[in-house]
């Protein structure tokens, strides 16, 4: 016991206190996170107590403000550490984070959700070669494979080996000789020369020659090893390797291609889309990104506003743009359409289209132009997440219109957002759509 | 401690500065413990740290997190972690081996102030007379450890059964003396009828006892708790009358012993650490005081040393939020500027002429600042002063010390203070003298004045400021100052002595969470505002009080708590996720009673809309669970109204912000 084995406990109960992944992506802040590392709070693993509401516990801070004046998050207070012996100046490890990178997301989201996207290859980007796995009888002596030529060596001498005490008993047998014994050792599979029989039958005495009276007997008498065993006992003195036995390793040729994506991401960000619509937004498209660049081996990324017009912004600006004027969502498709073409060509890239909003777009544009639009874009996916946190207003329909239109596409996916809890199912509703192609 | 060479060197190098540190503190009138240093290596005081300053505790993942969280905070820092001291007869202080000696002196005046507080103030004093925390610790250690590694017992189960428990350890009388009834020797057999212990020691004959005290009527007393009032000692209070749960019949079953012994022993571990909880302001505040006037005033660091130092105390103090070091320290010195300024007026009021009325115009404050300046020779002592001394009042001086520094048998240049004694030093150091203060004596208020000069009834007695001054007692503030710290906690510091004028001077205020803006705002400036707030976060360890208030509830053996509603709500989710854990040391259904503050929809918006606070209605809940799943109903007032405070409310909120 000790102190090693308690930080070994804490590791295995602060591992399991990892927020939930949903959860996270629901309610967590996600604004921690970097683009290429996400930071996943931990749930705060010190033990429940019986404290205070912090919202109605106020506090006491030090300074010149006017009263009314906001203080920004609450100050450390004593008490919230709650531990004796702690040292003022160590603020800050209040939060600890879990850090993930987009590949992990990627995988724990599909376990979480049960997805299993896999990003299809798209352009060549080289024929490389590949291990050298490929086999020839011709080549430098560098890409022998020795190995190889060892054991086809040393199989054909298993197959060839025999054990010389046993055969020279046969010899010893009353009335062979080393026609006999030949005969017998053919018989018996055993790759003796003719030449080495009368060799070894020359220099045996003629006592020896009638050591025993039949082959019964000499079997009965004389322990037979196997050529396995003979090479255990005596080590391999003599390996054949023959020529027909060379092969030259040879590199596979591999095509490689990238997987390379490109995400649209389209808002609207006009007058209506208020602080709520515009967060559930953010909620759903900033996993989606994540998880699209853990999936692929490229990730690059489109952000386009729009309101009755669109323009191309930073991902930095995207969630925090707000405009007046009204909505014609079908002006974002366009501009989608021209950067795709211009950028990331279709042979070369796999394209997701995603754009959010309320719903609400001028009269027929749907019907008249996003549509057709959504059907000429080459696209892995398009999809349209629909934020109406307060309820549905009238004539917000673009969601219900190309859902109608599309119906079970598995190239067009629609999903409402209504409130944080929705975020994971609409994750799911998108994703699967393209898996299941 | 391992025995290594290099901390055998640190060690050397630091024992001058310890034994001077003491001789200076004893000067300046502290008396504390002895004290052990011991030198360790980085790694070494991280694990200290952990275990909250001991080198043995019971096996838990929570050292573990803090030993995480210390190292990574290290990383930060620089792995600068400055000192740790145990409240114990002898303290022990660890240093650590590669801080500068500047930094390990700064520690060391810390910490000789700390013992001095640990060995006068009177809240530590409750918790044990002989006081061996790190046996007491170390003996929990081996036994818990010994229950984990038992074969028979489940050590998840333990590791459970400890969460529970810690879940509670702020849920004791922490301000009833410590009363260990329960701690088992290993050898003894397990006593765990407390009744008939307690029988036995009134001493009745046996026929009396077997008469009127049968078994039966022993085991039901022990079996219904019945309470006269509210037990705030929960975890005493779950020793003795609760139950552990088991899965499997889904049934209440007696308390294992290890379950109870854990129970004790958190529980006494509980009481030993409430003490440094209780007094943590004040006794950080005056490790800060003192090391401040050690290091700083006194120079007991080198010249070279003293940036280094300045760095190490502007960082201590200047941590962001409320810092109960910064707290502390502009407390006590605040004190000690008040009493010397009152021991001043005193003296003024007394010179012919001079009335509470006319203070202030008849008082020429610059020549009383020149008066009150310490006598030049004490100011600076150097070998060549050091005869000027001799004409000083006796108990100004340490007269044999005087002589070894003639002799030249003491370093004068390193150690002026040698030559002082307590009365030099306090003038010396008279705080009203001091350039940040020049302003405190005449900012005195009218009312002080008048108090001051009710009780005076020789109000003649000097016929000049001069002669006023010359009878000024120098130690009147920091005769004070100790008289405080040994009585004191930090609520009754808290309360009895932040006025009007430290709150302003200091620039504290309270902040409230605005509804209607969503985010905290300054709520106030008036010192009952910003007392009430500090006490909020002082009392009861800044956690609301929760007292039992039936072991029986509604005849079903059920537990009912109650939460002393002061105008705070509770984190009603924590407390659920707390009731679990409740649940699992009594066995059968837990209930807590409290007021939760409920907000209308429609209140909020029409607040809202006149961009004020919505006035929340205060509700009574009970709150349930049986080992499955909660409810939470609405309590009449009727029902909870022996829960809710009725004069104090912590609300600072100023009137205007409510619609």
């Amino acid at each position: 016991m000790g102190l090693r084995e308690d930080l070994e406990r804490y590791r295995e109960v602060g591992e399991a206190k990892r927020e939930d992944l949903a959860e996270f992506i629901q309610y967590g802040d996600l604004g921690q996170s970097l683009p290429d590392e996400i930071q996943i709070p931990i749930k705060i693993v010190d033990l429940p107590e019986f404290a205070y509401d912090q919202l109605d516990q106020g506090g006491v801070g030090q300074g010149e403000p006017d009263v009314g004046d906001p203080v920004g998050q609450p100050q450390p207070q004593p008490g919230d550490d709650g531990e004796e012996g702690d040292e003022p100046g160590e603020e800050g490890g209040e939060h600890d984070y879990y850090e993930m990178d987009p590949e992990e997301f990627a995988e724990e989201l599909d376990d979480e959700l049960g997805l299993d996207l896999e990003p299809k290859g798209k352009e060549v980007i080289e024929e490389k070669e590949g291990d050298f796995t490929d086999m020839t009888r011709t080549g430098p002596d560098s890409t022998l494979d020795f190995e190889r030529m060892f054991k086809e060596g040393l199989k054909r001498k298993l197959a060839m080996d025999f054990d010389p005490d046993y055969v020279r008993e046969a010899l010893k047998i009353e009335g062979w000789g080393p026609d006999r014994a030949f005969e017998w050792a053919r018989e018996e599979s055993i790759t003796v020369s003719r030449h080495w029989l009368d060799e070894q039958y020359g220099a045996l005495s003629a006592e020896e020659r009638t050591t025993w009276a039949s082959l019964e007997e000499m079997e009965a008498n004389t322990p037979r090893r196997s050529a396995a065993q003979k090479i255990r006992e005596e080590g391999i003195r003599h390996v054949p390797f023959r020529k027909e036995d060379e092969r030259y390793r040879y590199p596979e040729i591999v095509e490689e291609r990238e997987k390379n994506v490109v995400v649209v991401n389209i808002r609207d960000v006009s007058g209506s889309m208020r602080e709520k619509k515009r967060e559930l937004v953010e909620r759903t498209f900033t996993p989606l990104d994540w998880y699209l660049t853990g999936k692929y081996d490229n990730a690059e990324f489109v952000y386009i506003a729009h309101d009755a017009d669109a323009w191309e912004v930073e991902r930095d600006d995207f969630f925090g743009i707000r405009s007046g004027g009204g909505t014609k969502i079908s002006s974002a498709y366009e501009l989608a359409a021209a950067i795709l073409d211009e950028r990331y060509p279709w042979a070369e890239w796999n394209r997701y289209v995603f754009a959010a909003g309320d719903s609400e777009n001028s009269r027929n544009d749907t019907s008249e132009n996003v549509i057709p639009m959504m059907e000429e874009i080459p696209a892995n996916l398009h999809a349209y997440v629909e934020t109406q946190p307060d309820g549905k207003a009238i004539n917000a329909t673009h969601a219900e219109e190309v859902d109608e239109h599309f119906g079970d596409s598995d190239e067009v996916a629609v999903s409402y957002v209504n409130s944080p809890e929705d975020v994971t199912d609409a994750i799911y509703e998108i994703l699967s759509t393209e898996a299941e192609s | 401690m391992r025995d290594r060479p290099r901390t055998r060197t640190a060690a050397e190098q630091l024992d001058e500065p310890a034994a001077e540190a003491r001789n200076l503190a004893m000067k300046l009138g502290l008396d504390p413990y002895d004290v052990n240093y011991w030198v360790v290596d980085y790694d070494e005081m991280n694990e200290l740290i952990a275990y909250n300053g001991f080198q043995e505790r019971y096996p838990h993942w929570r050292w573990g997190m803090q030993y995480d969280r210390q190292q990574k905070q290290g990383q930060y820092t620089g792995g600068k972690a400055f000192e740790i001291v145990i409240n114990d007869d002898p303290s022990h202080a660890f240093l650590q081996e590669s801080n500068a000696l500047a930094d390990q002196k700064a520690v060391i005046t810390h910490v000789e102030a700390h013992s001095d507080f640990f060995a006068n103030n009177e809240w530590y004093g409750m918790f044990a007379e002989d006081l061996d925390a790190a046996a007491m610790l170390e003996r929990h250690a081996r036994r818990i450890e010994s229950y984990m590694t038992d074969p028979e017992i489940d050590r998840e189960a333990v590791e459970r059964w400890i969460d529970s428990v810690l879940c509670l350890e702020d849920n004791i009388d922490q301000h009833q003396p410590f009363k260990r009834q329960f701690e088992r020797a290993d050898d003894e057999e397990f006593e765990d009828d407390e009744l008939a212990e307690r029988l036995d020691e009134m001493d009745l004959s046996e026929e009396v006892k077997r008469q009127v005290f049968d078994e039966e009527w022993v085991k039901a007393q022990s079996e219904d708790a019945d309470l006269d009032e509210p037990e705030m000692d929960v975890l005493a209070f779950l020793r003795d009358h609760g139950k552990a749960f088991d899965g499997e019949t889904g049934k209440a079953v007696e308390m294992e012993e290890w379950q109870r012994e854990i129970l004790e022993m958190l529980r006494a571990e509980s009481y030993y650490f409430a003490a440094q909880k209780l007094t943590k302001v004040m006794n950080e505040g005056w490790a800060a005081y003192w090391e401040s006037m050690m290091m700083g005033e006194e120079t007991f660091a080198g010249d070279d040393e003293f940036l280094s130092y300045a760095d190490h105390q502007a960082r201590v103090l200047n941590s962001p939020g409320l810092n109960p070091y910064k707290l502390g320290k502009e407390l006590w010195e605040y004190i000690e500027n008040t009493e010397n300024r009152r021991e001043v007026c005193r003296k003024l009021l007394r010179v012919e002429g001079i009335t509470w009325r006319n203070f202030h115009d008849t008082v020429d404050f610059d020549r009383v600042q020149e008066l009150l300046a310490p006598d030049p020779a004490l100011d600076r002592i150097t070998p060549e002063t050091l005869a000027d001394l001799r004409d000083l009042p006796a108990e100004k001086i340490d007269e044999a010390a005087l002589d070894r520094a003639a002799a030249g048998d003491l370093d004068v240049a390193e150690y002026p203070w040698k030559v002082l004694d307590y009365e030099g030093l306090a003038e010396r150091h008279f705080s009203l003298c001091k350039p940040q203060n020049r302003g405190f004596l005449r900012s005195v208020s009218q009312q002080d004045l008048e108090q001051f000069a009710r009780y005076l009834l020789d109000d003649a007695r000097y016929d000049s400021i001069e002669a006023a001054i010359a009878a000024v007692d120098y130690a009147a503030g920091w005769d004070k100052l100790r008289e405080i710290r040994e009585s004191h906690n930090d609520v009754t510091f808290l309360d009895g002595y932040l006025t009007q004028e430290f709150v302003t001077d200091n620039e504290y205020f309270t902040y409230e969470f605005s509804q209607t803006t969503g985010d905290y705002r300054v709520a106030s400036t008036d010192y009952e505002d910003v007392k009430k707030k500090l006490m909020l976060q002082f009392t009861n360890f800044g956690k609301p009080t929760i007292a039992v208030y039936d072991g029986n509830y509604n005849n079903r053996n059920e537990l009912l708590l109650g939460h002393h509603y002061n105008g705070v709500m509770l984190d009603v989710e924590q407390a659920k996720r707390t009731l679990e854990r409740v649940f699992d040391l009594w066995g059968r259904p837990v209930n807590l009673k409290t007021i939760v503050k409920e907000i209308d929809d429609r209140d909020a918006e029409i607040a809202r809309r006149r961009d004020r606070e919505p006035e929340p209605e205060e509700q009574g809940k009970l709150l349930r669970y049986d080992g499955e799943q909660f409810t939470m109903e609405d309590l009449p007032w009727s029902e909870v109204e022996e829960i809710a405070a009725t004069e104090v409310d912590y609300d600072t909120k100023p009137e205007e912000w409510l619609a």
